[in-house]
């Protein structure tokens, strides 16, 4: 395995991509994801906040102290991982993240490694999925993904621009990818929109270093308030208001989830005023 | 004088009649309350250099030419080997040497568990031997896989007989009692998770084996080594200087002291074998689940008259049938009891006692079976509990119990829980609970130790004992220093080393201060009465101060041995203590804080206040883990471990510990030993889980009767709730 280190992004020629190393490597350890090349791209990703526009290779811990960001975003990135991992851990990669579905990364040919059952569905399930649990049941982790998705980001790749919700698409048979990011893309900026108030709220097993079992982002963006919810979905999971929890498809062992993301939400939206 | 005697000897509450030579104790203890060294607060000693990372740990050692194994594990719940070739590992770079089933002791060819150990493979590098053991060409003829616990029950597939008590007539008594609860509980399945996973590394020096272990027993690894590799016990040389934890799961050699041994030998190399955290994860051993159901049977005026038990150990492949009933048995003064307890041989990994194995799962089931009963009774909780107070156990004398000492001293923090419920809002529900703890902790022996004291006025104890991290060579120090009246830090603690000092006892099982306390304290009382001797002949007053008598010794020394005496006979040794939990319940969204603990315990003389405050608060810390966010998840297909690394498996945080206050009794047991100290280990984590659930049934009305209390629990618990007020049903059913 080679390690390559570009300071331009001309000199981009795939690979896979390592910022903080926070996820990649256990993949790597775990043989969940292989490479011949990694490309360390802390030279050429953007990294602090400019005004409304946020380097993707700003960490976590830069960003749950800076004051410039909504309140949503900069509470997502206090409330991840443990004070290790965020000071590790960049804006963009989280992004990025794989689930935490036990059959994913026990390497169970499930349908997101290519197979044709969902384990989850018939098996151990309970921190997982309540929406679009049909085909794969596994929960979204990011915290920062909801808070971006409620907010209205937009990324810049070297590629594109896109919105943080046009990043991620539901896995299907034809298709086992939870993003829409082609290889060799890589994400550089986001750019928030005027936010006008904006709360995030998480629900963990414990305090501290936990994935959320739900986490509830709400935002107030140009009058229009935007929810959008982690770990009820194999995405980031927008809702148009509480009603929508009706629709919701919990499996048996995850119908606790729904009550609990009614309660966030009720809370989130008086909280935002 | 040594006497031979046939006592009965218990560990972890696990009871055999042995032989023990014993020699007499005649040291009067000393009166209570804190001496000049002992029941004061000392700081730990070797503390700065476990903070500076000077200390030397398994983990740590780094043998000249060593070789690192890794061993190849089951991927299937039930399966037996067909075929196996260790050819194309043996044929891998850096590969030393490859064993197979039968070629190592624990190494199997028919696996009860995923994560039973099969092969292993030494190397020069720990990758080299993790690509090995991937190159091995195995075989399997997958078998019948049963993995609930109820099934096996039905299957009569247990791991040892099923074991039946009854005391009195509980038909009768539950026909005539004027309220009864009954009630299932489930307990889960976690994880000691060591700091230091199970690692030995195997040396072989002529026809010695040296064995660098991660153990809770130095002398259990000598003797199950000997006996298993058929050598003289004095060949087998085992070593445990500073230790990352046990809990109960390394009271033994296991598979991985095995494979070091035969691979060291095979190669003529020094054989590191270590456990990674996912192999702790499902190979290492674990508390069993357990199902309970529960009844109980009282008077109108509070007395309970029958208690009746159906108790489920879900223990796994193999282990043994632990006591979940005994807190039923030896809790209250109740004329009728009947219990019937069910090892269940399962395919899932192996249980193993972990702290207080059996009374944390049965205390959880009936302390909160006893709080549903005075709900139903309309009784205060606590007046409940020492109504049927028991002076006894089940007849026998008990050596001295201070539990309505500890309930006295519970009273304040009892009496907050008026002010604790006012705090309650629409969303937030406060409350405060309770439960009792009754474990052993007596220890026993044979335990022995020396005391040298030089010229220089220092003082060294030696024993072959282990210190798991407990604080047990401040304790001896402390001990030590008090009976030679010498400051604490003149006197160093030798141990860890089999060949360097004399037998000690197991530290498990709450044993090591009450066993070895009275050995060092008579070894110390002997080297005092030599030089108080010596003293004498020089025309000195015999208590004149040790340094000014020992100066005279130039390169003589004084050599002090002393021995544990025997236990009392006709007498329960038992330890006792009450937990009192203040809670908050978000009713909305099933979260539980717990923000006080109020730790109370009897377990005689309290030899450091310091060190046993912090036995109490790891102990409390542990248990709301267990309580409220450790589950061992299993795939209800294969039985394969989904928990296995720890952002699966969910221990506390320092985010999630409360307030906790720790009190003790400390009154010395007068019949036990020259110290009057019971153990310590377990106490604490034994009424935590009965106590929090207690605590929010005071908040929210709500019967939580499984572990762990997850939001999903909670919610499901709050929701019941919900459902019995509408039909207006009473609060315990």
């Amino acid at each position: 395995m080679e390690l390559l280190r570009p300071s331009n992004l001309s000199e981009l020629d795939g690979g896979v991509f390592l910022h903080g190393g926070t996820e990649v490597v256990p993949l790597l350890q775990d043989g969940l994801l292989s490479a011949e090349t990694l490309v360390d791209v802390r030279g050429v990703v953007p990294r602090g906040v400019a005004g409304n526009v946020i380097g993707a290779g700003t960490t976590l811990g830069e960003l749950e102290v800076e004051p410039g960001i909504p309140d949503a975003l900069r509470e997502a990135c206090r409330l991840a991982a443990s004070p290790q991992l965020r000071n590790m851990s960049s804006l963009g990669g989280n992004l990025l993240q794989a689930t935490r579905c036990w059959y994913w990364r026990l390497g169970y040919d499930c349908r997101l490694h290519g197979g044709d059952r969902c384990h989850a569905r018939e098996g151990e399930h309970r921190e997982h999925a309540i929406f679009a649990n049909d085909f794969c049941a596994s929960a979204h982790p990011s915290d920062v993904a909801a808070a971006l998705v409620a907010l209205g980001g937009r990324l810049r790749t070297n590629r594109r621009e896109l919105a943080v919700e046009e990043l991620y698409r539901l896995p299907d048979e034809g298709d086992r990818r939870t993003t829409t990011l082609e290889d060799g893309e890589l994400i550089l900026e986001v750019e928030l929109p005027a936010v006008e108030a904006s709360v995030y709220l998480k629900a963990m097993d414990r305090k501290r270093w936990s994935f959320p079992q739900v986490g509830v982002a709400v935002a107030s963006v140009a009058g229009e308030t935007r929810i959008a919810l982690a770990g009820v979905a194999p995405i980031p999971w927008r809702i148009d208001g509480i009603e929508t929890l009706d629709t919701a498809t919990p499996l048996p062992r995850t119908e606790w989830k729904l009550p609990l993301t009614r309660a966030l939400v009720k809370r989130a939206l008086t909280a935002l005023g | 004088m040594a006497r031979l005697i046939r006592t009965e000897k218990e560990v972890e509450g696990r009871f055999e009649e042995v032989w023990v030579v014993v020699e007499e104790d005649p040291l009067e203890q000393w009166p209570a309350g804190p001496r000049e060294i002992v029941g004061r607060p000392a700081t730990r000693k070797s503390g700065p250099e476990r903070v500076r990372g000077e200390v030397r740990f398994t983990a740590d050692l780094k043998l000249p030419g060593m070789l690192q194994a890794v061993v190849l594990r089951s991927p299937y719940a039930h399966a037996r080997v067909k075929r196996i070739d260790l050819a194309p590992a043996l044929a891998l770079p850096g590969v030393r040497a490859a064993i197979g089933p039968g070629e190592a002791e624990g190494l199997v060819d028919e696996a009860g568990y995923s994560g039973a150990a099969v092969a292993a493979v030494a190397a020069d590098t720990f990758r080299q031997a993790r690509a090995a053991i991937d190159a091995i060409e195995i075989e399997w003829e997958e078998l019948e896989v049963v993995l609930d616990a109820d099934e096996a029950v039905r299957r009569e597939q247990f791991t040892a007989d099923p074991r039946h008590y009854e005391r009195g007539d509980v038909d009768k008594a539950l026909a005539g009692a004027d309220v009864v609860v009954e009630a299932t509980f489930r307990t889960q399945s976690v994880l000691h998770n060591s700091m230091e996973t199970h690692q030995a590394i195997c040396e072989w020096t002529g026809d010695v084996l040296n064995v660098y272990i991660s153990t809770q027993f130095i002398w259990g690894v000598r003797d199950a080594v000997a006996s298993t590799l058929e050598m003289p016990p004095d060949k087998v040389r085992v070593v445990c200087e500073f230790m990352g934890g046990g809990f109960g799961s390394k009271n033994g050699p296991d598979e991985y002291t095995f494979v070091a041994a035969e691979l060291a030998k095979r190669t003529g190399r020094p054989v590191r074998c270590a456990l990674t955290r996912r192999e702790e994860h499902t190979a290492a051993g674990n508390r069993n689940a357990t199902i309970q159901r529960l009844r109980a049977g009282a008077r109108s005026d509070g007395t309970i008259v029958a208690l009746e038990g159906e108790f489920t150990n879900a223990l796994g492949w193999s282990g043994w049938n632990v006591s979940t009933e005994g807190p039923m048995k030896m809790l209250y003064d109740c004329e009728n009891v009947r219990t019937v307890t069910y090892g269940a041989k399962i395919n899932t990994p192996p249980m193993k006692a972990f702290r207080a194995p059996g009374f944390v799962e049965g205390t959880f089931g009936l302390e909160c079976l006893v709080d549903e009963l005075a709900a139903k009774l309309d009784m205060d909780p606590l007046e409940l509990r020492r109504r049927n107070y028991a002076a006894t156990n089940e007849g026998t004398p008990i050596s001295s119990k201070e539990l309505e000492e500890c309930y006295r001293m519970a009273e304040p923090h009892w009496e907050r829980r008026h002010e604790v419920r006012s705090r309650s809002d629409a969303v937030w529900k406060h409350g405060v609970g309770m439960a009792s703890q009754i474990w052993y902790g007596g220890g026993g022996p044979p335990s022995y130790a020396w005391v040298r004291v030089g010229s220089d006025g220092r003082a060294s104890v030696i024993t072959a004992m282990q210190d798991i991290g407990t604080g047990t060579r401040t304790a001896m120090a402390q001990i030590a220093a008090e009976e030679l009246r010498l400051p604490l830090d003149r006197v160093d603690v030798v141990l860890g080393d089999s060949a360097r000092g004399p037998y000690a006892s197991i530290s498990a099982g709450s044993s090591t201060l009450p066993s070895m306390g009275p050995a060092v304290r008579a070894a110390a009382a002997d080297a005092r009465e030599q030089i108080e001797d010596i003293a004498e002949q020089r025309g000195m007053p015999r208590d004149a101060p040790v340094h000014e008598v020992v100066d005279l010794l130039e390169d003589a020394q004084i050599l002090g041995k002393g021995a544990r005496g025997p236990n009392p006979t006709g007498m329960s040794v038992l330890t006792f203590g009450v937990h009192v939990v203040e809670v908050a319940v978000d009713v909305e969204t099933g979260e539980v804080v717990v923000e006080r603990v109020a730790a109370i315990h009897d377990v005689g003389r309290i030899v450091n206040p310091l060190g046993a405050s912090s036995q109490v608060e790891g102990g409390v810390i542990q248990g709301i883990g267990h309580t409220l966010s450790e589950d061992r998840l299993l795939d209800p297909e294969t039985g394969r471990v989904l928990t296995s690394t720890l952002d699966s498996y969910r221990m506390p945080t320092i985010a999630d510990v409360p307030e906790i206050v720790c009190e003790f009794v400390d009154k010395p047991d007068t019949h036990l030993t020259n110290l009057g100290s019971k153990g310590l280990g377990e106490p604490p984590i034994v009424p935590i889980a009965a106590a929090i659930a207690n605590a929010i049934r005071d908040a929210t009305g709500a019967d939580v009767r499984e572990l762990p209390i997850s939001r999903e629990e909670m919610l499901r618990a709050l929701e019941s709730a919900k459902e019995r007020g509408r039909h207006g049903a009473p609060a315990a059913v």
